[in-house]
């Protein structure tokens, strides 16, 4: 029973934060409430309007082109990139590794700083843009209704492409050297020792980076709400964007705690069906 | 074995994949040293002064204050409370312990958003609502899943040999941690505080949300205040948005090997 003191500091830390908390998120999404006044117990109500709410709708199609920059390019480019090192099995090591892991580090704020100047009015883009004459093309991307989601989700991509690429560099770097010597001496090219030899090794990194990714891209809210609060008109919301200003500017606290739980759910499918995929891949 | 064709292959994937990473961390420099308000650069004219009035502008040094007391703060409860949690779990096999550790594990699982409308009431009911406090309480909490984690399995790799024996010369519980199982995970509890530190430092989401009181605020949520103040001031917001990622940069450059091996063996926890 002794040992149990020492769980107890960590414990109570842990239930204030996060177990107390999750379940009265479920608690809350089954009440409308303003966050003052009494809360009326609805069931599954406030589940039941995301059908009829079309900015749910419009949030989680967000969400779709959120996965393919946060997701799908960065994995696709770690992959070419550790395809193309694996041959030689030099590792990324030294000021290259550093370099291409920078992004990681960097807070969101700052990154959305950069991103704010390289596509402002006169910001590094349009000016790359006019100085190679396609000044056409210059324009205010992030006050445009159909560019500023993928100008944003772009971010991601350049947040999470060094992460992908060293996880799966150092997952080459493990692959058995007699793996690849072995598909040479059957004659294969760079293609196929690629997905014959590289890609199989690689699956436990890429379950990792797919959960990350995902999750990811079902998060976004910092870069979205420091630029355009989900503007210009509701062209860039996301689901956690459209989260926050339920809780607090519309007093909608159980539609807010139901998009949450959602959120957390979506998390926890991700999780568990990558891992059931990739498990299935390795076997 | 390697053709020389495939060595500049190589060389010119690693180019090409730091300079997509270094052109646009370069143009912020530049533009924090410029001198018009579009953040030009301007390589004759650099005005360093920028950093200056980006500090006094913004109020940089009350918010640094905040940032690096909070952080501070979490990486010290962090690194009391994890390890003792994972001794807990992985050593003395607390009664349960496999049940526990999944009840840890699942937080890691759990979205922030998933918490924080609770949250945001539960911290306004006490009386450190909205302070420091309570950013430090918030932060220590969410700390817990990864740190546990991450102990446990520092703890799990000590030989069970050196355990042993120690138990045999009748060393008592917190004996064996103080001075066999801590000093031998020190790697561990290292990277474990850079990385608390820097996870702490550069959040927005939580601070932004919990913290309403001005003077209370970390130099993220300043920043971005601050940056939708002077809209148009590109090189005043790039030199406060340089000093809001100094501090992780730096941390970063000396101990990068820890932050890349830390954040790529802690990525494989999900």
């Amino acid at each position: 029973m002794l040992a149990w003191l020492f769980l107890l500091p960590a414990l109570a830390f842990y239930s204030f934060v996060v177990i107390g908390p999750t379940a009265q998120s479920v608690w809350f999404s089954l009440f409308r409430w303003n966050g003052v006044g009494p809360a009326t117990w609805v069931g599954f109500g406030n589940y039941a309007d995301f059908a009829t709410d079309p900015l749910i709708g419009e949030a989680l199609a967000h969400t779709g082109v959120m996965v393919v920059f946060f997701s799908v390019l960065p994995i696709t480019l770690g992959l070419i990139s550790a395809a193309l090192l694996s041959r030689t099995r030099s590792r990324s090591t030294g000021v290259f590794r550093s370099i291409i892991f920078l992004p990681q580090v960097l807070t969101s704020v700052v990154i959305v700083v950069i991103w704010r100047q390289l596509f402002s009015l006169d910001g590094a883009v349009n000016s790359a843009l006019r100085a190679v004459g396609l000044g056409d093309l210059a324009q205010p991307w992030l006050g445009s209704f159909t560019l500023t989601l993928p100008v944003l989700a772009l971010a991601g991509t350049w947040t999470t492409m060094g992460l992908c690429m060293l996880l799966f560099v150092s997952g080459a770097g493990n692959i058995p050297t007699e793996l690849y010597e072995a598909a040479r001496i059957d004659g294969a090219g760079a293609v196929r020792e690629f997905f014959s030899v590289t890609l199989p090794g690689l699956v436990p990194q890429l379950a990792v980076a797919l959960t990350l990714t995902l999750i990811g891209a079902l998060r976004v809210f910092d870069l979205v709400w420091l630029t355009t609060r989900g503007g210009p008109g509701t062209s860039s919301i996301t689901p956690a964007v459209l989260l926050y200003s339920k809780a607090f500017t519309q007093q909608d606290v159980g539609g807010a705690a139901a998009i949450g739980v959602t959120l957390a759910v979506l998390s926890l499918l991700v999780s568990i069906v990558v891992v059931r995929i990739t498990d299935r891949a390795a076997s | 074995m390697i053709s020389r064709r495939e060595r500049v292959l190589n060389l010119a994937v690693l180019v090409f994949m730091s300079l997509v990473v270094l052109v646009p961390v370069s143009l912020l420099v530049l533009a924090s040293l410029s001198p018009t308000p579009n953040g030009r650069p301007a390589f004759g004219d650099l005005r360093w002064d920028n950093f200056v009035v980006a500090w006094q502008q913004s109020d940089f040094g009350s918010h640094l204050l905040v940032s690096l007391t909070v952080s501070l703060a979490v990486v010290g409860i962090t690194l009391v409370i994890t390890p003792l949690a994972a001794y807990g779990l992985a050593v003395l096999k607390a009664p349960g312990h496999k049940w526990v550790f999944l009840v840890f594990l699942a937080g890691i699982m759990i979205p922030l958003e998933g918490i924080i409308v609770p949250l945001y009431f539960t911290m306004r009911a006490t009386p450190f609502s909205s302070t420091v406090v309570a950013l430090i309480i918030a932060h220590s909490g969410l700390s817990v899943s990864f740190g546990v984690f991450w102990m446990r399995a520092a703890f799990r790799s000590v030989p069970g040999g050196i355990l042993e024996s120690a138990m045999i010369d009748g060393a008592g519980p917190l004996r064996i941690l103080r001075s066999i199982m801590l000093p031998l995970s020190a790697p561990a509890l290292i990277t474990l505080g850079l990385l608390t530190f820097m996870w702490t430092w550069n959040d927005y989401f939580l601070a932004f949300v919990l913290v309403n009181n001005p003077d209370q605020l970390p130099v993220t949520v300043a920043l971005g205040s601050f940056s939708n103040k002077y809209t148009t001031q590109y090189n005043l917001m790039s030199a406060a948005a340089i000093l809001v990622a100094l501090p992780i940069v730096v941390l970063y450059v000396v101990f990068q090997r820890r932050f890349i091996e830390g954040v790529l063996a802690g990525a494989v926890k999900g």
